[in-house]
């Protein structure tokens, strides 16, 4: 079997997984007292939001490898899991209100997940408006690693930020996915929705490296 | 070590006298300046919300806006006359043409925030006076914080197309940061807080610096390699 | 269900679906995209 092919099973399988975590979610997992039945579209905002951040470290991870090591191969990687993660970042920024709203009373707030992933959203942007006003492959590669391993360090930047100096105020800008103590059956649905998007996450950046494959071997001939 | 300061000087030195002799883009930006201030000014009710509170977000916001139009041009020098490939075959070391880019768009910036400032205390009539000091402190570590990683991305940014619509969209998400940590600083110090309040923000910012200096030091070369 | 428990699973059903549909057209436009010569 070919990426792609891989790629799209393993798409489908965490599709059908996803059927199972939404059955788990909405049959077998207690209503929150407070919040409702729409406390549990957290079931799927926060792996998103989680794998957004994922997304963002691989392609940082995979610019700084390619300075060093110079092959296209980690920046067709880092071009995937961009696209991919500019994906999830739409589910939390969609989901995200509509969570709110019911529980909020607004559809946005400027709370710690949203606020992070609308900046990682930003960051991803950046990065794919600057690979698409380069036609250079290796110029394009080499920025994009650059702009990447930027990326990189300023989401460890704000994470080690939170643990230094823990007496300021919390900053909107933390990517800290709350998990308030949660009794073990929500603690065991979210686990395995973390699962089904990492999942989803992998089959999808499979394809797209398997795109971004194709269309060097063409251009190269 | 000593070398590498002697090239960037000499870098900035360049860039700052023909920035100096034509003086348009200082005065472009310095104007520019006056009139984001002047915006702020129209675009509130000065009876709904009290000066001081939109204070530090005027303040940071006009910085910001000068920042960008400051790193625009950075590398537009080199464009004209295919001046970078003359830097590049020189034996000048890489690292010390960041450096010299460095100190030449922090001294721009300076200038104009040097402006910007006074201006601000006088449109605004916020007061200042009592914590100077430490407020020049917040102004040059976040201005750091945008001109290190903003020398760095207007040399990517400056050999692409659309490359003034590119800088603010790359640029930003990493602005916000210091941003963040100015405005935090600034409303405490504006608001008469104690200083040991300002001192942790002021510590992030510095922080951020160190860390971006470096980072941005060390990835240059790779953006002008060939 | 008592009856504190607010009555907001229009919303929980909006979200439930919206995210398969993105997921699916995402997967449908890589299929798609793959296909392209």
């Amino acid at each position: 079997m070919t990426i792609a092919q891989k790629g799209r099973w393993l798409v489908i399988v965490g599709l059908v997984l996803l059927g199972g975590v939404y059955v788990r979610a909405l049959a077998f997992t207690p209503v929150e007292r407070f919040q409702g039945p729409a406390q549990k579209i957290f079931y799927v905002h926060v792996p998103s939001a989680v794998t957004t951040e994922l997304a963002v470290i691989l392609l940082g991870l995979a610019g700084v490898f390619y300075l060093f090591l110079k092959d296209p191969r980690l920046d067709r990687f880092a071009e995937s899991s961009a696209e991919v993660g500019t994906v999830f970042a739409g589910i939390v920024l969609t989901t995200g209100p509509i969570w709110g709203k019911p529980i909020w009373g607004t559809w946005w707030t400027w709370d710690a997940r949203l606020t992070s992933t609308l900046f990682l959203f930003f960051l991803l942007m950046g990065y794919q408006v600057l690979r698409g006003a380069i036609t250079d492959d290796g110029l394009r590669a080499r920025y994009s690693a650059v702009l990447g391993s930027c990326a990189v360090v300023l989401v460890g930047f704000i994470h080690l930020s939170v643990y230094l100096f823990p007496t300021l105020h919390p900053q909107p800008i933390v990517l800290k996915p709350s998990k308030p103590s949660l009794p073990p059956e929500m603690l065991l649905t979210l686990l395995l929705s973390f699962g089904v998007f990492l999942l989803l996450f992998t089959g999808f950046v499979m394809q797209r490296y398997a795109i971004a494959t194709r269309r060097a071997e063409a251009f190269h001939g | 070590m000593r070398e590498l300061w002697r090239q960037a000087w000499t870098i900035a030195h360049k860039d700052l006298t023909l920035e100096f002799r034509s003086r348009t883009a200082i005065v472009s930006a310095l104007v520019f300046t006056a009139l984001v201030l002047t915006v702020f000014n129209f675009g509130r009710d000065p009876t709904a919300v009290s000066t001081l509170d939109l204070a530090p977000s005027i303040l940071w916001v006009t910085f910001t806006f000068a920042a960008m139009l400051a790193l625009n041009r950075a590398f537009q020098l080199e464009l004209e006359n295919q001046a970078l490939e003359g830097l590049l075959i020189s034996p000048l070391d890489r690292r010390s043409l960041y450096w010299g880019k460095l100190l030449a768009n922090l001294a721009f910036v300076v200038v104009v925030e040097a402006v910007g400032l006074p201006l601000f205390v006088l449109f605004f009539n916020v007061a200042v006076g009592h914590v100077l000091l430490p407020l020049l402190a917040v102004i040059a570590l976040a201005t750091v914080g945008f001109v290190a990683v903003g020398t760095l991305f207007s040399a990517m940014v400056v050999r692409t197309r659309f490359a003034e619509l590119l800088l603010p969209v790359v640029l930003f998400p990493f602005l916000l940061l210091p941003l963040t940590y100015a405005v935090q600083a600034t409303a405490r110090l504006l608001a008469g807080r104690p200083l040991s309040e300002v001192a942790g923000w002021l510590r992030l910012l510095a922080a951020y610096d160190i860390v971006f200096v470096a980072v941005a030091s060390w990835l240059f070369p790779y953006t002008v390699e060939e | 269900m008592d009856s504190g428990v607010p009555q907001n699973a229009g919303y929980l059903i909006a979200a439930y679906i919206l995210v398969p549909t993105i997921l699916i057209a995402y997967a449908v436009s890589l299929y798609r995209r793959s296909r392209r010569p």
